[in-house]
């Protein structure tokens, strides 16, 4: 027997198109002012925001400083109160939710910090049961859960460490675990990685994700870092100045950016520059006898076909690899090469053709002689 | 030096400590509140009363200006209301605490203002109430600061008392003006100060000490 349908709006939406119909977390138009202070003008931090956060999904909103995220993240527990929209959690509308409201529900909402913003006054276990002692929970039920979380993290034997003892890593693990201690069905993670070292970084993601996997836990991120979107998130949305300007499973948007910011972001991680030592030779009229300088895109399936050796043998030149950084999102391949032809112009429009009919991005970087 | 002398002495020594203890302990009770109540009163913070925190302010300032000798005549019909009467040592712990109150709350809100606001964010985003966020979040994290604070007021505290003997109050201060002073006894005036010398120091090095010992910020994997 299947489980009756108990909204009627879950199945009208289940028959929208796009990301799917169970949303933990649903912005509709929000919008959020500052007023003036002093003389100065209303600030405008998020101008009609519309995101859908699937259950049990990672989505990460990446943006500069400024551009809105930190607030938006904080309209979910409450934190900042959008002045315009609608902010819907698990179909209830939270929007106009009065303060003693909140609390309720921010005991089912976890949230970590770029700066751990643990208590220096408590041991890494007294920290960790903050959240119960705040819920009213009993002592020996505290001291079940907070053993079991610190187990988790992997900081059991540090239960008697004050935060001044731990590294920023352990630091973000007694917070992670601190967030999960009431059980929440969504993890708020404000910048969490930006204050940790790459491989710190890597550590943190990695528990976040199992976190997300095993225990069910939805996670909202922000970031300004695109490795964290890449590493971990299944959904990304980017914002700029008050608006996300795009937004779609993290390896669409990642190899098909659409908006300049967007495209900017995978630049710094998925681009391929032009060495130095060839950046002065590159000239844009061909000379007889000059080499072509092609980049030449690879997302998802084709980034795992044999390419240059296909090239070779269609068109029947040798290709010089300059430069290249393949990498994965998620668990497709996707990444791009320099290379170098010796090519002609009319021999260019054969290369071109190659490319084209092995399914592959390639742009014309200029020749070198 | 005479039994006489060294009776009055360790007498003045005891008032001074009961006056101090009496003032400070009241203060603390009575500016603990206080000082939580005007670091967390401004606009947009947790208990956002910027009305009533301008007006405690000002008192607290009004309070804080004028000098102790001052207040102590100033208020003697309030004392006289307190402790019946006006002059004696019992009746000097009045204008001492009024002392004690302004200054303590103003050390506490000084060191409640020092916590991280991040912290104050945490422990909303757990769900806790306002008056959690002080038992649980800010006081605790002000502790060392607070401890810091309540000595400097001990030894103000020590300081004031001195002056108490103008409205009657015994004490060492009391005493190194009638006796030393007033009646040309050097030596006494020399035991009053090394009292006053030993305990301002015993108090600044159990206050530091105590402050050291809650403070968990210092310590290093």
């Amino acid at each position: 027997m299947n489980a009756p349908v108990k909204s009627g709006a879950f199945r009208v939406e289940a028959l929208l198109p796009g990301p799917p119909a169970d949303a933990i977390i649903r912005f509709e138009g929000v919008g959020k002012t500052y007023p003036s202070r002093d003389s100065q003008e209303p600030v405008t931090a998020l101008a009609g925001i519309d995101l859908v956060v699937p259950r049990g999904s990672i989505v990460g909103v990446i943006g500069r400083s400024g551009a809105g995220k930190s607030t938006l993240i904080r309209l979910v527990n409450g934190l900042e109160r959008a002045t315009s929209g609608r902010i819907l959690i698990e179909g209830e509308d939270v929007t106009n939710l009065t303060e003693a409201g909140w609390r309720e529900r921010r005991r089912a909402t976890g949230m970590i910090f770029q700066h751990f913003n643990l208590l220096s006054s408590r041991t890494v276990f007294d920290n960790v049961a903050l959240p119960l002692e705040i819920a009213g929970v009993p002592k020996a039920k505290i001291e079940a859960q907070v053993s079991r979380l610190l187990a988790l993290v992997g900081l059991a034997d540090k239960r008697e460490r004050y935060p001044a003892e731990l590294s920023g890593g352990q630091k973000q693990r007694v917070g992670i675990a601190r967030a999960l201690a009431t059980e929440p069905k969504v993890l708020l993670c404000d910048e969490a990685t930006s204050a940790l070292d790459p491989e710190t970084t890597r550590a943190i993601l990695a528990l976040l994700k199992q976190v997300n996997r095993e225990l069910g836990i939805t996670i909202l991120l922000i970031t300004h870092e695109i490795p964290v979107i890449k590493e971990i998130c299944d959904r990304v949305a980017v914002i700029e100045g008050g608006n996300i300007v795009e937004e779609g499973e993290t390896f669409e948007v990642m190899t098909r950016p659409r908006h300049p910011t967007t495209a900017s972001f995978v630049e710094a991680v998925t681009g391929v520059e032009v060495p130095d030592y060839l950046a002065g030779r590159i000239h844009q009229q061909a000379l007889a006898g000059d080499s072509a300088v092609l980049r030449i895109a690879f997302t998802g399936e084709n980034a795992t076909t044999p390419v240059i050796s296909r090239l070779s043998a269609v068109i029947g030149v040798d290709v010089n690899i300059l430069a290249g950084r393949i990498d994965a999102i998620g668990e497709k391949p996707f990444g791009s090469l320099l290379v170098s032809v010796p090519a002609s112009e009319p021999e260019l429009a054969a290369v071109f053709g190659a490319l084209k009919s092995l399914d592959l991005k390639a742009e014309l970087v200029g020749h070198v002689s | 030096m005479s039994p006489e002398l060294i009776r009055l002495i360790v007498e003045a020594t005891g008032d001074t400590l009961l006056m101090v203890a009496i003032a400070a302990g009241l203060g603390t009770a009575l500016g603990l509140p206080l000082g939580v109540f005007l670091a967390t009163s401004k606009k947009g913070e947790l208990f956002a009363a910027p009305a009533v925190n301008a007006v405690l302010g000002a008192l607290v300032n009004a309070t804080r200006s004028t000098p102790f000798i001052i207040l102590v005549v100033a208020i003697i019909p309030f004392t006289r209301l307190i402790a019946g009467t006006s002059i004696g040592t019992f009746a000097a712990t009045v204008p001492l605490t009024v002392a004690a109150t302004p200054f303590i709350a103003r050390l506490i809100e000084g060191a409640i203002r020092e916590v991280d606001q991040g912290l104050v964010e945490a422990a909303r985003s757990m769900g806790a109430t306002p008056l959690q966020i002080v038992r649980k979040v800010l006081v605790p994290e002000a502790l060392p600061a607070i401890v810091l604070g309540l000595t400097l007021a001990l030894v103000s505290l020590l300081g004031f008392s001195a002056m108490v003997g103008a409205v009657g109050g015994g004490g060492l201060g009391d005493l190194g003006i009638r006796y030393g002073y007033q009646r040309f006894m050097p030596d006494v005036m020399a035991i009053v100060v090394a009292v006053l010398i030993v305990l301002v120091q015993t108090v600044q090095s159990v206050g530091d000490r105590l402050s050291r010992r809650l403070n968990k910020r210092l310590r290093h994997a």
